[in-house]
C-alpha cells in the first residue's frame, strides 16, 4: 500500500469526529446558551406580537417560509459530501442566526444608526443607514456565531466547506426571521402582502441574501482555523478578513443605493418582472462567486478522501474501481440505481451501506496513529463483510462488474 | 555568569485557562457592537433641552439629543431628530375633532406620498399633560425616494378653538421603538394655547 506523492499532505486529525452542540464543559457553550436565552424571550415576544397582528398572515409567512426554507436547508447541509456535519451544531448555527443574531443586530443597527445620522444628518441618514450600519453590525454578529460554534467544537471545523455550511445555516436562520419581520411590518401582513413581500424577498432575491454573506465569513473562520501549520498566520489572517469583506462588501452594495435598478413603484406586469432582473445585477455576481469557492472546497474535500483512502486500495476494504466511484457522487448514485434494478432494493440499500462505511473508513484512518490501529481493522473487516454480503446477493456481482466496481474477484 | 544559559521556555496555560480567553474577547467584541454605537453617539455630544416653538400658540420642549432639524410653513411647523428618529410638529387651524383631524393628516399628508402604506386599525385616546384631549394611530409605509420603510405614530390634538395641531414620529422601520419614549414625553409636555 504506497501513497500517491501527490496527496500525501498533513493529516487532518479532526476529520470524521462528530461532537455535539452540548459541550457542558466549553465555556463557548454556556456563552452560547445565555444569549440564545435571553434573546428568544424578544424574539417570542415578536412573534407573538406578529401572529396577534395578523394572524393569517404570520401563518402564511411562515409556510411559505418553510417551503422556501426546508429546501435551502437541506441542500446547504448536503453540500458537504463526505463529512456532514452533526445536526446539533447545524442546528445550533440555525438558531444563532434566527434568535440571537437578529435581536442583538436590531439593538446595535438602531444605536450605530444614530452615529450615522448625527454624524451626516437627517436627510444623509434616511438614504444611508442601512447601508452603513447593518452590513457591518448584522455580518459581526452572525460570524460571532459561526466562532463560537467552532470554540464549542472545535474538530468539527476542519476544512472551509464545514465553514461555509455553519456560516450558511446562520445565514439562513437570519433571513427567515426577518424575511417573517418585513411580511408582517412592511408588506402589511395580508395575505396580498404576504406573497408580495414573498415575491420580492424571496423568489426575486432569496439566493443573494444572508446565506451568502454569512457562507463567505465562515468560510473565512473555516479557513483561518483548520490551515495551521500549513500555512502562514498572516494569510490565514488575510484570507479571513478578505472572505469576512467580501460578504461584508455585498451587504452593503445590497442595502446602498448604488446599481439600484428596482422600479419605484410597482404599476404592472413589467414592473413585477424588473424586480427579480434588478435584483439578479446586485446579486448575481456574489452568488457566481460563492458558487466557485465552494465548488474549490468540495474539490479539495474530495482530495482529503482520496487521500486518507489511496493506501486503502487492494486492501479487503476498498477496491480502485470502487474508490473512483466513492469520489464521484454522482457515480455513486448511479451505481445504487443499477445496484436496485438488477439486484434489488436490499442490494442497493447494502450498497450505500458499504459507501458509507468506506467513506467513514477513511475517517477512521485519519484519527487512528497507526495503519493497524485496532478501529482501523475493524472498520476494514466491516468494510469487507458487508461487500461480502452484497456479493451473494443474486445479481449483486454483475451490477457492480457493470458500474467498474468489481472487486470479489480480485481478492 | 555563562551567557549561553537557554532561557526555559514557560509552560502553556492549562486549556481550561486558554479556552476561556477566545470566549471572553468574542464577549467583549459583541458587547461593543451592541452598545458602541450609543456610546459613540454619546461621544459625539448631546444637544436639546430647549423648548421650541412651532407656531405662536404651540411650543414643544426638545429633550436632550434632539435638534430643531428644519421648519415648514405648510402647515407652519417643526421637525425635531434624534438619529434616524424624528418628530414632526404641525399647527393649523382644523374645525372637528382629534379624530376628524387625523383622518384628514392620513388621507392628505402620508398616503399620497406613500406606498404600501397601512395604518392601525384602531384608534387610540391620549391625554397631554395639559388636559387636552388627543387621538393616535401608528402606521408603515414607504415614502418618497427613502428606500428603508418607515414607521411612524401620529397624534392629532384639536383645541376647542379650532386649533389642529399634529404630532408626527416617526423612523426606519425597527427603529421607532428606540425613540418613542422620548416622543412620547416630548408629546405629553407640548404646550398648546
Amino acid at each position: 500500500m504506497t501513497a500517491d506523492p501527490q496527496l500525501v499532505r498533513p493529516p487532518r486529525t479532526g476529520w470524521g469526529r462528530k461532537t455535539s452542540l452540548f459541550q457542558w464543559r466549553q465555556p463557548a457553550f454556556w456563552l452560547y446558551a445565555a444569549i440564545v436565552l435571553v434573546t428568544a424571550v424578544y424574539t417570542v415576544s415578536q412573534q407573538k406580537l406578529f401572529q396577534d397582528l395578523s394572524p393569517t398572515g404570520w401563518a402564511l409567512s411562515w409556510l411559505l417560509l418553510l417551503v422556501y426554507g426546508l429546501p435551502l436547508f437541506l441542500a446547504i447541509y448536503l453540500l458537504d459530501l463526505y463529512e456532514r456535519e452533526p445536526l446539533s451544531l447545524v442546528f445550533g448555527a440555525l438558531v444563532w442566526g434566527a434568535v440571537a443574531a437578529t435581536v442583538l443586530a436590531g439593538i446595535a443597527n438602531a444605536g450605530w444608526g444614530l452615529v450615522v445620522a448625527r454624524v451626516g444628518g437627517a436627510a444623509f441618514a434616511a438614504e444611508w443607514t442601512a447601508a452603513l450600519t447593518a452590513p457591518f453590525v448584522e455580518e459581526s454578529l452572525k460570524v460571532a456565531g459561526v466562532i463560537l460554534i467552532y470554540l464549542i467544537a472545535r474538530d468539527e471545523m476542519d476544512d472551509m466547506m464545514d465553514g461555509f455550511v455553519y456560516g450558511a445555516m446562520v445565514g439562513l436562520g437570519f433571513a427567515l426571521v426577518e424575511d417573517v419581520f418585513y411580511f408582517i411590518a412592511i408588506f402589511g401582513g395580508t395575505t396580498g402582502g404576504v406573497l408580495a413581500g414573498f415575491y420580492v424577498r424571496v423568489v426575486s432575491s432569496g439566493f443573494y441574501g444572508h446565506v451568502l454573506y454569512t457562507g463567505l465569513a465562515g468560510m473565512g473562520v473555516a479557513y483561518f482555523v483548520s490551515r495551521r501549520g500549513e500555512v502562514t498566520f498572516g494569510r490565514r489572517l488575510a484570507v479571513a478578513l478578505g472572505l469576512f469583506a467580501a460578504g461584508v462588501g455585498s451587504h452593503f452594495l445590497w442595502n446602498s443605493p448604488w446599481l439600484n435598478f428596482f422600479p419605484e413603484t410597482v404599476n404592472g406586469p413589467a414592473d413585477w418582472l424588473r424586480i427579480p432582473l434588478a435584483a439578479a445585477v446586485k446579486g448575481a455576481p456574489l452568488l457566481l462567486f460563492v458558487v466557485v469557492l465552494v465548488n474549490l472546497a468540495r474539490r479539495r474535500e474530495r482530495m482529503w478522501l482520496e487521500a486518507a483512502l489511496r493506501s486503502e486500495v487492494g486492501s479487503p476494504a476498498l477496491s480502485e474501481p470502487e474508490l473512483r466511484v466513492l469520489l464521484n457522487p454522482p457515480a455513486r448514485r448511479r451505481s445504487r440505481r443499477e445496484m436496485k434494478a438488477r439486484a434489488g432494493q436490499g442490494a442497493e440499500r447494502l450498497l450505500r451501506r458499504l459507501q458509507k462505511e468506506q467513506i467513514n473508513l477513511a475517517m477512521v484512518r485519519t484519527r487512528a496513529e497507526a495503519d493497524d490501529a485496532p478501529e482501523v481493522v475493524r472498520q476494514r473487516e466491516l468494510c469487507r463483510s458487508l461487500r461480502d454480503a452484497l456479493l451473494s446477493i443474486p445479481g449483486a456481482a454483475l451490477a457492480r462488474t457493470a458500474t467498474g466496481a468489481q472487486t470479489g474477484a480480485e481478492r | 555568569m555563562s551567557a549561553s544559559v537557554e532561557p526555559v521556555p514557560l509552560p502553556a496555560p492549562p486549556l481550561r485557562q486558554r479556552r476561556w480567553v477566545p470566549v471572553l474577547v468574542l464577549a467583549a467584541v459583541m458587547i461593543g457592537i451592541v452598545s458602541g454605537g450609543y456610546v459613540t453617539s454619546d461621544a459625539l455630544g448631546k444637544a436639546g433641552g430647549e423648548t421650541v416653538a412651532v407656531s405662536s400658540s404651540v411650543t414643544v420642549t426638545a429633550l436632550p439629543g434632539w435638534e430643531l432639524a428644519g421648519r415648514f410653513t405648510d402647515p407652519i411647523g417643526v421637525r425635531l431628530s434624534k438619529g434616524s428618529a424624528s418628530l414632526d410638529v404641525a399647527s393649523l387651524p382644523f374645525t372637528g375633532s382629534s379624530e376628524g383631524l387625523l383622518a384628514a393628516y392620513v388621507q392628505n399628508v402620508l398616503e399620497p406620498g406613500a406606498e404600501q402604506f397601512r395604518v392601525s386599525e384602531t384608534v387610540e385616546g391620549v391625554v397631554l399633560n395639559s388636559g387636552q384631549f388627543g387621538a393616535r394611530i401608528t402606521y408603515v409605509g414607504l415614502f418618497g425616494d427613502v428606500q428603508a420603510p418607515i414607521e411612524g405614530e401620529v397624534t392629532a390634538v384639536v383645541t376647542p378653538d379650532g386649533l389642529g395641531v399634529i404630532f408626527d414620529g416617526w423612523a426606519p422601520s425597527g427603529q421607532l421603538q428606540y425613540a418613542i419614549d422620548d416622543i412620547h414625553t416630548m408629546i405629553q409636555g407640548a404646550e398648546i394655547t
